[in-house]
């Protein structure tokens, strides 16, 4: 019979040099819903499938505006998305108050990417089971960044993480050199349609499971949910239907 | 005379009196700074269209011993915010390290947020002197609410958030205020009203160039050397644009004329 | 003796297996497992104690768990640092894992103080972990003595902290290895918080005609420990860099700076070589003496310079493609 000796506990190196645990708790992201990000030149934006357990219960908040410059989208265990979110918002009111300044992103990035790491370093702690995407408005510009359970954040031009987010990806791969000059419209647009990618063949984006976040240079950061959503999901999948729908397959066969 | 050990080095009792043991005290509240020591004067800055011009003299004085006389208190952080400190000198010091350590974190920060197109780090945003104001006054009044008050006024100088002239205050309770020209100590009695002169009001400052807003400080620095007895005729001088700080730290009040000096009566020994 | 896996045993074992550390733990794990199922026991398999837990010896003396970090060490991006006579310069092959990436963001040479650098290879995080434990150590050197720490201060400071994660049970060690670059002033520094000259008479307690100062470079290992280098690499193309360092003559203390720079980046291409199919970034920094191009602070190396040495370095490995074709060609024909 074979037992991995080396997952138990995230203070074991397997012989290769990994880590299991925490590869286990990367695995825990690919569990949550999907979500996206994208920045342009002057815009962060951020859209997210919602999940609910059960027909009666409310829907799952995947989008949480943490000051009024950014806001984070989550995939995985969403109460330690909650702590991590708590924590920045902290943070980030803390630098508002000593310095009156927003916080840099790179900075709050860098901080619970710090706090992620100590969890994969002591014995008793565990990873967090979540990822999250970053994403808003600094005084140096729009920033999206990437956070996993290891501790790792990266700054990202594009990204989505969660179930079946390769599909999203690959979209976003495709119409990368798009992003940075898209207007406000174009980009969520783009990223609703990347989103819409990575849904299992019987699932739509509703004004119900869809939720969209939108930072700016000039606006801060909202979160749109239900009828504010409305016009970008008709918008954006009429003209699928219409001519992008074409222009694609055309794209995939070639 | 007592040779027991425990009185070795003690003044005589029958001499002095016995000793006042309420001198050395070790139970009852506790007592922070009452007082400041070493102290530097004035310190003068007025604001004018592309900056702000500051100055404070080089004396650090012990009482009124001038005890030392290159003490150099204007402080520069990053590239275009200097401090300048009146009060106590040690407290001065304090504040200089945890400038810079907090210049070294910023430091930090703006390297790992550089993207390729930023060549030149030193560029991008980092603390501006509205950021630094507000974080000197909050240090400030978490001392004072500590009852342990770091003894200084303080004029921050250089840019805010949107990209204006900037220039505010903040002293040893932690309070703050702005005005296009600020002056600390002595300076607020006999700078004042002449800087004041200059620009009475925000709305003047874009019409006061460089050259006047120098002149106005230089001027100033003079009055104060004159009826300030503990002032001296060595400053510092600094001009913040733009394009960075334009700091000297060795510069001799000219065209002195003590003339005035003899029609002045009513001070000291004098009777006449 | 209920343990089943005895001194003796293991130690035949061990002579027995292959030098390779991970030949020697397989068969290790393949032995024990067998003969756990030959001869069943009660209460938990005791066989793989010894590379299960940090702060165990093996029998022949060996912390497994460290051995493994040393492994996370190896598959990690190339870093290298040479010791030059003016200054030091650190690189490093960031190899792009997606195509989303932003480019020329997400810098891994961090800045200690404002005269030093490190670059770490192996695990991101706790390579993040040791720059800020390093940041801290040189800010509480500065509080209390009120000056820089010194390079080799820092290295030494950084190495027990290291070690510290090798002793106990509760910790797994570090995955990384860590160089550090910096430069030690050379001149006569003023006290943090100095507001004047001090007296202008009599020695003040200054030693006339002291040399101090001067480029320094240290790797720190996942056991902590550290040696000084002039030139020192590690990642997965330490080999191949090692053995470019060495033909540099660097015990010479003869190469500039500006060479140091261009020798880095070409050393970085060539140990990418191997991993030649995926993309990568260079990133590189250098801190030079006073009067130096950084004056004594660590920075990045600007955008033109780098720029123009990783032509050079291209241009470097399609001249030795051609003379290898060559040597070929020229081989064949006299076969012919």
């Amino acid at each position: 019979m074979f037992r991995n000796n080396y997952d138990n506990d995230s203070v074991t190196f397997s012989p290769q040099g990994r880590i299991f645990q925490v590869e286990y708790a990367q695995e825990a992201v690919k569990q949550g819903s999907v979500v996206v990000g994208i920045v342009s030149k002057k815009y962060a934006v951020l859209a997210a499938l919602k999940r609910n357990a059960e027909d009666l219960s409310s829907y799952q908040k995947k989008i949480i505006p943490i000051d009024t410059h950014y806001g984070i989208a989550l995939a995985g265990l969403a109460s330690d998305a909650r702590v991590l979110s708590n924590f920045m918002k902290q943070q980030s009111l803390a630098s508002r108050l000593t310095y009156d300044r927003a916080i840099p992103l790179a900075e709050i990035t860098a901080r619970i990417g710090d706090r992620a790491q100590t969890n994969t370093q002591h014995y008793g702690k565990r990873p967090y089971g979540v990822g999250l995407l970053i994403a808003g408005v600094d005084a140096n510009g729009p920033h999206l960044f990437e956070f996993q359970p290891s501790g790792v954040t990266q700054e990202m031009l594009a990204c989505a993480i969660g179930a079946r987010s390769q599909m999203a990806r690959t979209y976003l791969e495709r119409n990368l050199d798009e992003f940075e000059g898209a207007t406000r419209e174009e980009l969520i647009k783009h990223a609703l349609r990347g989103l819409k990618e990575s849904l299992a063949q019987d699932k739509e984006l509703t004004v119900d499971n869809t939720s969209v976040g939108v930072g700016g240079m000039d606006e801060p950061f909202k979160l749109y949910e239900g009828q504010e959503i409305t016009n970008w999901l008709e918008t954006t999948f009429e003209n699928r239907e219409g001519g992008a729908e074409g222009g694609e397959s055309m794209e995939v066969d070639s | 005379m007592n040779h027991l050990p425990q009185a070795w080095g003690r003044p005589r009792d029958d001499v002095y009196g016995a000793y006042d043991h309420s001198y050395f005290q070790t139970s009852g509240p506790k007592q922070s700074t009452q007082q400041p020591i070493v102290t530097g004067t004035s310190v003068i800055a007025i604001k004018f269209k592309d900056g702000v011009v500051i100055a404070t003299d080089n004396l650090a004085s012990y009482g009124s011993l001038a005890r030392f006389t290159d003490v150099k208190r204007l402080r520069q952080f990053n590239k275009s915010t200097i401090l300048g400190f009146g009060g106590d000198v040690s407290d001065m010091q304090y504040l200089d390290r945890l400038l810079l350590s907090l210049a070294i974190r910023e430091n930090y920060s703006s390297y790992s947020s550089a993207s390729d197109d930023t060549d030149d780090t030193s560029n991008l945003e980092s603390l501006n002197a509205k950021n630094l104001h507000t974080y000197m006054s909050k240090v400030m009044y978490r001392r004072r609410s500590d009852f342990n008050p770091l003894w200084n006024q303080i004029l921050v100088a250089g840019f805010g958030n949107d990209e204006k002239p900037f220039l505010a205050s903040v002293d040893l309770l932690g309070t703050t205020f702005s005005s296009p020209s600020l002056a600390t100590g002595f300076g607020a009695h006999l700078a004042q009203p002449i800087m004041r002169k200059v620009v009475p009001d925000e709305a003047s400052v874009a019409n006061l160039d460089k050259e006047t807003a120098v002149q106005t400080i230089r001027d100033c620095m003079k009055v104060l050397f004159y009826r300030d007895a503990r002032s001296m005729d060595k400053y510092s001088i600094a001009v913040v644009t733009k394009d960075g700080i334009d700091l000297k730290e060795d510069e001799k009040l000219e065209n002195q004329s003590w003339a005035f000096a003899d029609r002045i009566k009513g001070y000291g020994t004098q009777v006449v | 003796m209920a343990v089943s896996c005895t001194r003796e045993v293991l130690l035949e074992e061990l002579r027995e297996a292959a030098v390779d550390v991970e030949a020697r733990v397989a068969a290790l794990q393949v032995e024990a497992w067998t003969r756990s199922s030959l001869q069943p026991r009660g209460g938990i398999s005791r066989e793989l104690c010894y590379d299960l837990s940090n702060s165990v010896f093996s029998p022949d003396g060996r912390n497994f768990q460290v051995e493994y970090a040393v492994k996370a060490v190896e598959n990690g991006g190339t870093a290298i640092g040479i010791r030059c006579k003016d200054g030091v310069v650190l690189a490093l092959e960031k190899l792009v894992s997606s195509k989303l990436l932003k480019p020329g963001a997400n810098k891994r040479i961090a800045t200690i103080d404002r005269n030093m650098g490190v670059v770490s290879a192996g695990l991101l995080p706790d390579g993040r972990h040791f720059t800020s434990r390093a940041r801290d150590e040189a800010a509480q050197w500065r509080r209390m003595y009120k000056a820089p720490i010194p390079t080799s201060s820092l290295a030494d400071r950084m190495g027990s902290y290291i070690q510290a994660y090798t002793l106990y049970n509760s910790v797994r060690p570090f995955g990384v290895t860590c160089i550090i670059a910096g430069w030690d002033s050379e001149a006569e520094l003023a006290v943090d918080g100095q507001v004047g000259s001090g007296p202008t008479v009599g020695a003040g307690g200054k030693v006339d005609k002291m040399k101090h100062g001067g480029p320094f470079l240290y790797m720190i290992e996942p056991s902590g420990s550290y040696w000084g280098y002039y030139g020192a690499a590690t990642g997965k193309g330490r080999q191949s860099a090692k053995s470019e360092l060495e033909k540099l003559n660097l015990t010479e203390g003869t190469l500039s700076l500006e060479e140091g720079v261009k020798e880095a980046a070409r050393i970085i291409y060539i140990a990418h070589e191997d991993s030649k199919d995926k993309d990568f970034e260079l990133e590189m920094t250098w801190v030079s003496s006073l009067d130096g191009p950084t004056k004594g602070r660590h920075e990045e190396v600007p955008k033109k310079i780098r720029e123009e040495a990783e032509r050079l370095a291209k241009k470097a490995l399609e001249d030795d493609d051609e003379e290898e074709e060559a040597k070929a060609e020229g081989g064949e024909r006299m076969e012919e």
